[in-house]
């Protein structure tokens, strides 16, 4: 016991030796590298954290407004289709955006794949209101692609459609790239393995590079569909209404003023943190494998 | 059955140059070549996985040049085992079997026996990851043998393990080739298995075939200087011709006349190669022997290596000489002792131009 109580104690009392039993502790238990980084990086988190302490020391003064506002059909409406719309993004980017991430992971260093992969990054480096002025220039009841489709009955302006084409125009780059990612994480080695036992190329795909980068899809899904619920300025281009959540605060902010936006704003802050950290928790379980190849 | 009619191909930077061969069935068929040769994609242009630019393919007599690996019945495994770390031991190797439409009951059942015969059968719900070298290795060629090739492929597959289970895994190799009849190409840079296990060996420097044939030839008796030095002649010597009487040459080797059974011309610049293990050395002036080439000279310096030892001597030509410890010790050779190398004509191999 009295082992114990010298060796963890940095500071025992007596006199000369303290010094030297101090800075023996510090070399062995502290690495002022690693403080450094926790202060600087804490700083990042603290701002997030106080801005969400600011809005919910208000919020949370008047609770009966807070859960007011939030039981509103308009407001469950609005995060349901926000979150709907966002997952038909997602699920349009899977299926669109998985070949062409394989495409540009297993294709050789070349011109034409720098100008494709500039191409897919575009929705990252353009100003918000810029892609969405893309978005509604191309799927306008005039646009090149609205044209027609609104012929066939798929109308994009101030309609579901038109937003989810527009959340999937901005989270693409977010998950093509982390699959992409993923892709050129296995090597190239296994497929051929698997091609010369006896499957196809699509075969080869299905059965090993996929379920090899499942962590990737997972996680790009996520990103993106982060990304997705929460664009305005792409949205707003294209259908103000029906009301995403953001679109909804916009409104709430310049009709009922701050009182109401805020609480919506933290109803939605409540929810995404919940849903985000449930999806955060469950990539513990993907794609185990991945660390092996 | 497998033809390589003058296949080009270009990858990169690298170009592998108009490469013809010919592997028969059965052959144990070795590539061999210093890293970077090109020996994998040679190997990879078998399996179907890399398209020449130019020339043609051939197998059992058909062109394969564009056939996909799919279609090739041809096996590979690779140097890193590329086991699936996504699948167990057990769906490893019968993973060939199911993407051919086979069940997964019947393919395990029929990858059962393979798996007692690879010993892997108690690895048979494990995940790669899990496996050592050695059981990886086996798991590995037992999934490439589980879908009954007609050419198994074999990249590099003894380096990246001990040398005990090397031991092991070439004694899988040889009965494998031995009872099965399979055809197999193997790609490595090591003489010492080329040795051991191939029937034929081609040389590959820079992307170009440089020699090609039974493996003792290509082994004993290289065709370019550069190809002596790969297979790992220890003596190689530049020489010119003096006498050359009804095939027994004679050479000026450095000041130094050497024998040796050649059609060489008088005034002819060759190379000499002699194999360490063909020097004998004796203590002093030594018996007499039968061995036309005998040089009184001093030990420079003793590497043992294992069991046995290589011995460099200075005899106005430096020449190595491999001998068991045991020897080095019995006639107490040290750095400085006075010997006598012998070695005898027919054990000079002479290349031409």
């Amino acid at each position: 016991m009295k082992t114990e109580t010298l060796s963890t104690d940095p500071f025992p009392a007596d006199g000369e030796t303290n010094a030297i039993r101090w800075h023996r502790y510090r070399e062995r238990y502290v690495d002022w590298c690693t403080i450094g980084f926790c202060i600087l990086g804490g700083l990042l988190v603290g701002i997030t954290v106080l801005a969400i302490a600011n809005i919910a020391s208000a919020e949370l003064a008047d609770p009966a407004h807070l859960i007011e506002v939030a039981a509103t059909s308009e407001v469950v409406h609005s995060i349901l289709l926000t979150f709907g719309a966002g997952a038909s993004a997602v699920l349009l980017l899977i299926l669109f955006g998985t070949p062409l991430a394989y495409v540009l992971a297993r294709s050789r260093p070349s011109r034409f794949k720098g100008v494709v992969e500039s191409i897919v990054d575009i929705p990252l480096i353009l100003p918000h209101t810029v892609a969405g002025l893309l978005v509604y220039l191309l799927f306008m009841r005039r646009g090149w692609l609205g044209a027609p489709l609104s012929e066939i009955g798929l109308a994009f302006e101030d309609a579901l459609p038109g937003t989810i084409v527009a959340m999937l125009f901005v989270a693409s780059p977010f998950y093509v790239n982390s699959m992409r990612e993923g892709f050129e994480k296995v090597p190239v080695h296994l497929e051929n393995v698997a091609r010369t036992l006896g499957a196809g190329t699509f075969t080869a795909f299905r059965t090993v590079t996929l379920p090899l980068s499942l962590r990737h899809m997972y996680s790009g899904a996520i990103l993106a569909w982060g990304r997705a619920i929460g664009e305005f300025a792409g949205v707003i281009m294209i259908a103000y209404y029906p009301f995403i959540i953001s679109t909804l605060i916009y409104y709430s902010f310049t009709t009922d003023g701050i009182h109401t936006s805020r609480s919506i704003a933290f109803t939605v802050i409540l929810v995404s943190f919940g849903v985000f950290y449930l999806l955060r928790r469950m990539t513990r379980f993907m794609g185990r494998y991945d660390d092996r190849v | 059955m497998i033809a390589f009619d003058r296949v080009s191909l270009s990858l990169g930077s690298f170009h592998l140059k108009d490469v013809s061969l010919k592997i028969g069935k059965g052959d144990y068929y070795f590539i061999v070549g210093p890293s970077g040769a090109g020996k994998t994609v040679l190997l990879e242009a078998i399996a179907g996985l890399h398209l020449p630019d130019s020339g043609r393919l051939l197998l059992r007599g058909s062109e394969i040049t564009a056939l996909p690996p799919e279609k090739r019945k041809v096996a590979l495994v690779y140097q890193d085992y590329s086991l699936f770390p996504n699948m167990r031991v057990i769906e490893n190797v019968s993973y060939g079997l199911r993407v051919q439409g086979m069940g997964k009951k019947e393919a395990h059942r029929e990858v059962a026996p393979l798996l007692e015969r690879f010993g892997i059968a108690h690895l048979a719900d494990r995940y790669p990851g899990t496996l050592s070298g050695g059981e990886q290795q086996r798991v590995a060629l037992a999934r490439a043998v589980a879908v009954k090739p007609d050419v198994l492929l074999l990249d590099e597959p003894l380096s990246a393990l001990d040398p005990v289970t090397q031991e092991k895994f070439i004694a899988d190799l040889k009965r494998l080739h031995r009872e099965d009849g399979l055809t197999i190409v193997q790609v490595s840079h090591s003489r010492r298995e080329a040795h051991l296990l191939a029937t034929r060996v081609a040389v590959i420097i820079d992307g170009t075939l440089v020699d090609e044939g039974e493996a003792d030839v290509v082994l004993n008796t290289p065709r370019s200087r550069e190809v002596a030095a790969f297979v790992g002649i220890e003596n190689i010597l530049d020489g010119s011709v003096t006498a050359n009487e009804g095939g027994l040459a004679t050479m000026d080797v450095g000041g130094r006349a050497v024998e040796a059974v050649t059609d060489a011309a008088v005034g002819e610049e060759v190379t000499l190669c002699i194999r360490a293990d063909d020097v004998v050395l004796a203590v002093g002036d030594g018996p007499q022997s039968s061995a036309r080439n005998t040089m009184a000279g001093t030990v420079v310096s003793i590497a043992e290596n294992g069991p046995v030892a290589e011995v460099r001597v200075d005899a106005g030509i430096t020449l190595t000489a491999v001998l068991t410890r045991r020897s080095v010790r019995d006639l107490a050779l040290a750095p400085g002792t006075a010997v006598t190398l012998s070695v005898k004509a027919t054990a000079v191999h002479v290349i031409r131009g």
